[in-house]
């Protein structure tokens, strides 16, 4: 007997074909397949950890995430589970499709960003404490860059445990939970192990199975890479919800002894994340909306930093501080003229700049080049050092903090802009969702 | 008469199980004191941190159930652990840090859908307890599981938990008298708070088992999450 709730069948109906297809590897190829209605742990036929079982392999063959979760408070039926499959692709498109497949990647929508975190290494050291530990005069770093202090990770931190709360609380702050995650796309310029950034954090933040990971390179321009890649999964539909993740750690491997102190005294350790998601959907109603972005490679400036290991295990550095601190300024001045002349919105009316960050000094110097305030460039170097990919990422999110401090008709556009050894560029720009 | 400190219990229908700790000299290893007709209980008045007297024969029960003990009388309570004073004791028993290590042989992941599991003939024992690096806890089509990752890093996902505090509460959170949406606020709850109160708390520890034998294959799930919820957490959502 057919219930009107649940789909009917029909010779081009593949949920139907797909559901039973996965109720006889569970029931076994024998079994007959039970009518829409028929409680299936009730009548006996499967057993809990059968019935959830079956409903993980109906989630990874249909690629639908989280169908347990629609299932909760209805009967362990066929029908309930074809209902929640329909209905879970029919929230990601209106498209009238035959194949799943097709639903769920003919769905394009905005990315929206709707929670951000960043955390610091819990030691925070006073400069002249680096500019001593790197043979370097007490003061050096604070006169010469501006910075006053860096943060370094405590005993039993890391890439991977910063990464992780960064994410914690990102998806905290977006009211979404881990299993919510379509992908993770992680950067970092100091974590080169395997199994890789993405992968571990995958793991640490207990996402789905068939949840994505996916590492980015580029260094210090690493989170608008990561941005710009999660902002095209929503838009081509191949995602609904993606975290960002940056994480740094220079105090293990930019060590006295190995890098001179002009050099490695400048970076701290940190990390970042972001939470992006569809702006289509119901529960991204507050955030900011991504914008375009724009990349590219002045490789003019490719020998003013190069790092590259040597068989002896040392590294070695090549840097021009003098000729890199005036390419830094040149590009990112250009970046941030290209967005301003893609997205139409005026340097003036942006709310807050969150650059890439070489040192204070330079960021100073940016702001008056540009000619805005140097108050809407949050202060993360010079508190923190250079944090590498997570600089940019720090910096979005304390301009995104200062925001959320506004009333929401009076929050205004953040712009973004980084560089990296290369030297790569980017930019972008975030407008709050109204 | 055996004491124990009574630190499972658990429910999976309508019987419950369970497991206590046993000091002998400075060892300190589970017990799991059954009925002579069954494998749970069908009525246990009592709690985790009660310590009671059993009257246990002493042929332990058959692979990898090894823990089993038959009750040959009624038990009575003689004394009680607060819930923090309970993990020091689970730490010096059943340790792991890793999956091969929880029972003694192979994992295997249930090629066919969700789940791992241990063939009987392999596993060295039923119980263990680990530390947990993160831990996650979902309503799945009306059914309770848990992602935990090991201090080794390996994830394991979909484990039923049989906690019956923890079913308990659960089951209270989805009661008719909490009034409307209480499904997602469960769920955000679990999402959100629930996370911070488990990882926060100091004596977070967590308890693995092994189903008897179904098929010829015995299932892991989550027996025992510290700290056990708080019926104020109610009221947070």
């Amino acid at each position: 007997m057919n219930n009107s709730r649940f789909p009917l069948s029909s010779k081009k109906d593949s949920p139907r074909r797909l559901v039973e297809d996965c109720f006889r590897r569970e029931a076994g190829s024998a079994a007959a397949i039970p009518s829409d209605t028929v409680d299936l742990v009730e009548a006996g036929i499967l057993d809990s950890m059968a019935w959830v079982s079956f409903l993980r392999a109906v989630e990874t063959a249909s690629g639908v995430s989280d169908l347990g979760a629609g299932l909760n408070e209805r009967s362990a039926s066929l029908g309930e589970v074809l209902a929640a499959l329909q209905n879970s692709t029919s929230e990601i498109s209106n498209v009238d499709d035959v194949s799943l497949n097709q639903k769920i990647s003919s769905s394009p929508g905005q990315a929206m960003l709707t929670g951000s975190s960043a955390v610091l290494g819990a030691r925070l050291l006073p400069s002249e404490e680096v500019d001593r530990a790197f043979g370097m005069p007490a003061g050096k770093l604070r006169s010469r860059a501006g910075i006053e202090s860096l943060s370094y990770v405590a005993d039993g931190e890391n890439e991977i445990t910063l990464g992780a709360r960064a994410a914690q609380e990102a998806l905290r702050a977006a009211f979404c939970g881990a299993q919510q995650l379509d992908w993770i796309v992680a950067t970092s310029e100091t974590h080169h192990d395997y199994p890789s950034l993405s992968a571990q954090l995958h793991s640490r933040l207990l996402v789905r199975e068939n949840c994505g990971a996916l590492d980015t390179g580029g260094a210090c321009v690493g989170l608008l890479n990561a941005l710009v890649i999660a902002q095209s999964m929503i838009g081509s539909g191949q995602a609904q919800t993606v975290a960002v993740v940056t994480a740094d750690v220079h105090s293990r491997t930019l060590t006295p002894g190995r890098v001179a102190g002009e050099f490695g005294g400048l970076f701290g350790d940190g990390a970042s994340a972001f939470v992006l998601r569809n702006a289509a959907r119901k529960d991204s109603s507050e955030g900011y909306r991504l914008g375009e972005f724009l990349f590219g490679c002045a490789g003019q400036y490719a020998a003013a930093i190069q790092i590259s290991d040597t068989k002896d295990g040392s590294l070695n550095v090549q840097f021009d501080g003098e000729a890199l601190s005036r390419a830094a300024i040149t590009r990112m001045e250009k970046v941030l003229a290209a967005v301003e002349l893609r997205s139409g919105i005026p340097r003036t009316s942006v709310g807050g700049f969150a650059t890439h960050q070489p040192n204070p000094r330079l960021v100073a110097l940016l702001a008056k080049q540009c000619g805005v305030s140097p108050s809407t460039f949050p202060p993360i170097a010079r508190v923190s050092g250079n944090l590498g990919s997570s600089t940019c990422g720090a910096a979005l999110h304390e301009a995104l903090r200062n925001a959320s401090k506004q009333p929401r008709h009076d929050r205004r556009p953040i712009f973004l802009a980084s560089l990296g050894p290369g030297l790569l560029f980017g930019g972008g720009w975030l407008t709050p969702h109204d | 008469m055996t004491k124990l400190l009574i630190t499972e219990i658990t429910r999976m229908g309508p019987a419950f199980c369970v497991i206590g700790l046993q000091r002998e000299n400075e060892k300190i290893h589970s017990i799991r004191p059954v009925p002579s007709s069954a494998n749970g209980w069908m009525y246990f008045p009592h709690q985790r941190g009660d310590i009671l007297e059993f009257s246990l024969a002493p042929f332990p029960g058959a692979k990898p159930h090894i823990e089993d003990r038959i009750s040959t009388r009624t038990f009575q309570k003689s004394s009680a652990l607060a819930e923090a004073e309970i993990v020091p004791y689970l730490r010096r028993a059943e340790l792991a840090r890793s999956l091969s290590e929880l029972f003694g042989c192979k994992i295997h992941e249930n090629k066919k859908g969700s789940g791992l599991y241990a063939t009987p003939s392999e596993a060295q024992r039923s119980i263990c307890g680990c530390e947990t690096q993160n831990l996650r806890i979902e309503l799945c089509a009306n059914e309770l599981r848990a992602c935990h990752v090991l201090p080794s890093g390996e994830v394991l996902r979909d484990l039923p938990v049989v906690d019956h505090d923890w079913r308990n509460f659960v089951d209270a959170a989805l009661a008719p008298i909490r009034g409307a949406n209480r499904l997602p606020r469960l769920e955000r709850f679990l999402n959100s708070h629930f996370q911070y109160k488990i990882m926060s708390c100091p004596h977070h520890f967590i308890r693995l088992g092994l189903t008897r034998p179904y098929h010829e294959l015995c299932w892991l799930m989550l027996d025992t999450l510290f700290p056990l919820p708080r019926q104020e957490w109610l009221g947070e959502f």
